[in-house]
Order: C-alpha cells, then sequence, then structure tokens
C-alpha cells in the first residue's frame, strides 16, 4: 500500500473490528489475505512466534477459567498480523508526514515525531535484543526464560538513555515545539479499494445488519 | 592457556546488504590484530562472522584450536547480566577488588551496575574480558566511550596479553596499544597491510601523525604512543 494516511486508518480500523468480534477477526484476516503481501510482510518471524506462544498461554489460561480464550485468541492474531503488516510497510518519515497532515504543524508535527521516534527504536530494540542474546551466551550463562528480566532491564534502560540524549540533541538544535513538512501521498486505486473494504469490515461488525431485514424475516 | 596452532581463517567471505558489502580472507594467527576502517565499513559484521554468531553470505570461518571465544560488543550494556557491580564480577566469575582496583572506577560492591556512566562500564567490562584467557578475543571499539586516560590503561591492559587471538576493531586514531598484525577495510575489502612494523606504510587508515612521520622519513616500529614518541624523536643518522 502506497499512501500512508490510508495504510494507517486501515490499521485503527481493522484493529477496531479485530477486537469487536470473532466475525470482525475473520473478516480482518479475510482483508489481510487480500490486500497485503501475506507472509512477506511478517518480519522477525521469532518475535511474531514468541507473541503467539503468549497469546496462546493467556488463551489457555483463560479457557481454563471459564472465558472465551479461543475468541481472545482469534482476535489477538488478527490484531497482530494488522500490526506487522504496517510495521513492515511503514517508511521513515510516514508518521511525521501523516501527523501533519492529520492536525497540523503543532500538535501533528509533534505526535508524528514521537510516533516515528517509537518505530524507529523498536527497530533497534530488536536488534539490541540479539547482541544481549549473544553476550549472555558468551558468558556461559544459558538463555532461557530467566534471561528475560535482566535482557528487559537492559533495553529499558538503553531506550530511556537514548530518550534523554534525543531530547538533548532536539533542544541544542534549538527545537521547542512543532514544524512544517510538506508531505506527498501516492495514492493508487487498490489503495482507496483497500480501504473502502477496511471501512467495510468495521461497519459489519458495529452496525448490527440483521436489524435491517427484520421484517423480512 | 593452551595456544599452540590456534588459527583462525577467512575462507573467501562476501556479506552483502542492499547499499554495501564486504569480502574478506586472511589467516589470523596468535599475536594482535587491528582491523581498521571508516565507521559503516562492516567492521562489527566481520567480527559477528568471526565470532561464529552470523553466518557470511558466501565463504566459511574456519577455526583451529579455538575452543574460547569472546567478542566484547561496542555497547558494554549488552554484556550486563548483574545487578550490582558485585553481581557483574560474579558474572564473569572474578574478583570484586581486583576488577574495580584495576577497572579504576569509583564504585563499590553493591552500586547498580546500569547507574555507572558509559566509560565507567565500558572500563568494567574489558576489565572482566581482559582478567579472562579467550582463544579468540575479538574487541567491537574497545576505545569507544573512553576518554584518554581511559584509552591508554585499555592499551596497557590488551599490551599484556600474552596468548592467543587478540583482534580490534577500530577506526580509533590517536592511542593504540602493541600491535602485531594490522589489516583494514577498504573499498569494501579486508586488505592484509602485513605484521609491523612493515605494515604501517601499506596502512591507508594511519593516523595523521604517523602519516606525516613517515613522510619525514621517520617509520615508527610501533603505533603505541612510545613507538610514536621514538619515531618523532629519532635522530636521522
Amino acid at each position: 500500500m502506497q499512501d500512508p494516511r490510508i495504510r494507517l486508518l486501515c490499521a485503527f480500523m481493522l484493529s477496531l473490528a479485530a477486537f469487536a468480534s470473532v466475525t470482525g477477526a475473520l473478516a480482518v484476516v479475510i482483508w489481510w489475505l487480500v490486500f497485503t503481501p501475506r507472509w512477506h510482510s511478517i518480519r522477525h518471524r521469532h518475535v511474531i512466534l514468541a507473541t503467539l506462544v503468549l497469546f496462546g498461554i493467556v488463551a489457555g489460561v483463560m479457557t481454563l477459567t471459564g472465558s472465551d480464550g479461543l475468541s481472545y485468541l482469534v482476535r489477538m492474531i488478527a490484531i497482530l498480523l494488522v500490526g506487522t503488516w504496517v510495521y513492515a510497510e511503514s517508511a521513515a518519515g510516514d508518521f511525521l508526514s501523516v501527523g501533519t497532515w492529520c492536525l497540523g504543524t503543532r500538535i501533528g508535527f509533534e505526535a508524528g515525531m514521537i510516533a516515528g521516534m517509537a518505530m524507529q527504536m523498536a527497530a533497534g530494540l530488536s536488534d539490541d535484543f540479539c547482541r544481549i542474546r549473544m553476550a549472555t551466551q558468551q558468558k556461559g550463562q544459558p538463555w532461557g526464560i530467566r534471561s528475560i528480566v535482566p535482557a528487559g532491564r537492559v533495553l529499558i534502560h538503553d531506550a530511556l538513555r537514548r530518550a534523554d540524549e534525543t531530547a538533548e540533541v532536539l533542544a541544542i538544535r534549538g527545537y521547542r515545539n512543532g514544524g512544517t513538512i510538506c508531505p506527498h501521498f501516492p495514492t493508487t486505486v487498490r489503495d482507496v479499494v483497500a480501504g473502502i473494504c477496511a471501512a467495510v469490515a468495521l461497519l459489519l461488525v458495529y452496525i448490527p445488519v440483521s436489524e435491517f431485514f427484520i421484517h423480512y424475516r | 592457556m593452551e595456544v599452540s596452532g590456534v588459527k583462525i581463517v577467512l575462507d573467501h567471505l562476501t556479506v552483502g546488504y542492499p547499499f554495501w558489502s564486504l569480502a574478506a580472507k586472511g589467516v589470523f594467527s596468535p599475536g594482535i590484530h587491528l582491523i581498521s576502517g571508516d565507521v559503516g565499513s562492516g567492521k562489527s559484521t566481520l567480527a559477528l562472522m568471526m565470532a561464529g554468531l552470523r553466518a557470511p553470505d558466501n565463504g566459511t570461518v574456519i577455526r583451529e584450536g579455538i575452543t574460547r571465544t569472546m567478542l566484547s560488543f561496542q555497547f558494554p550494556e549488552f554484556h550486563v547480566t548483574g545487578l550490582s557491580v558485585a553481581d557483574e564480577c560474579a558474572s564473569w566469575n572474578l574478583d570484586l577488588d581486583a576488577v574495580i582496583l584495576s577497572a579504576g572506577i569509583d564504585a563499590d560492591e553493591e552500586t547498580p551496575v546500569l547507574s555507572l556512566s558509559r566509560g565507567e562500564l565500558k572500563r568494567l567490562h574489558l576489565t572482566c574480558v581482559l582478567f579472562l584467557d579467550y582463544d579468540l578475543l575479538l574487541l567491537d571499539e574497545p576505545f569507544s566511550s573512553l576518554d584518554c586516560p581511559g584509552k591508554e590503561q585499555v592499551c596497557r591492559q590488551i599490551s599484556e596479553r600474552s596468548g592467543g587471538i587478540t583482534v580490534i576493531f577500530t577506526h580509533e586514531q590517536s592511542i593504540f596499544p602493541r600491535i602485531d598484525h594490522i589489516w583494514e577495510i577498504a573499498g569494501g575489502e579486508l586488505v592484509d597491510c602485513g605484521d609491523m612494523p612493515g605494515a604501517v606504510v601499506r596502512w591507508q587508515h594511519a593516523p595523521p601523525l604517523v602519516k606525516k612521520l613517515m613522510r619525514a622519513g621517520r617509520i615508527p616500529h610501533a603505533v603505541t604512543p612510545e613507538g610514536i614518541r621514538e619515531a618523532a624523536c629519532r635522530t636521522r643518522g
């Protein structure tokens, strides 16, 4: 999908649809199969697999405690698919462009810049996690579930330090708030069709369609 | 430490990304090797391949007689597994007092290890690594985050290593430990400049001061501060 505005709007609508019900989640999966590069849009497959395992454990616990674990699992998988697709298709500057276009040069610029930085940091976290695993194993310590806490501590510490450094750099460069950007959004027919279909999926979930046919029944 | 017969062979390695590639071949025998190159030239990727932590696209890395390998990453935080300085030293099976004394940091056993400054943490980490014996020790940018006294101290510790293969990957241009063999990454290729002192003549990434000395006909026998000072003060015969 070329146009980041439609991409982010689709992600928002599809996430709501998937979260609302299993029907919505299935509609989202169908949308994902039709309008995305499917498996090619899934990067960092180990991370995705680990997340799926986590969802599976939570769903299992929910089922054991009497809740609908299967519904939770299906909905979360649909949201995960949408999230991985957006992450894979996003390019540097997308959030900044869309934020400024949507909310203006002050709030929009700031929100877009923060979202862009967060995405950039997310990409770095994955690499850092790999390095931490390698370093731990080189120390002769086994890598397992107990390693997650010290690794997480280092990742959080590094993320906070980088945020501090970025804030300092922005302040040194005289940044106060807001900014100007003149983005260009290439929109294709396929983007528009995908957007309409995402909107339809959301409407089908939230609008009680059967009510329209009550007289017919 | 058993080091006889230890060597690492880079057999026509290639690795490629969309915007750069690296080709490497050569044999690393026991001693201290320097691999210099610009930022982004592929030093860290080469270090990962030599450590066996990343597979090359083509070619192989042959490690002969190497049983203990350590790759010290540029960012020392990656190696931290303990909460306090004492925990961290214990995770390396090292004596706390000896490490603190050698690292020259202002810390005690209860100091949270991540509360140390980047420079202090780097010195603590390098001290731990250099206290231990490895057949293959790969140091990725060991001088980053260090001030001049810190760099000099690390150089002394590295220079004292007597066995195994030590490889330093750096773009450092001011202070070096004792170096036995120089390599550099130039034009996407690992170039073997040879053993010291002859290597310094072929070294494109040589520090400006070394180049100036060479232009004056004073080729340093070593790139340590002492070696450069000796070349600068040498009286022409």
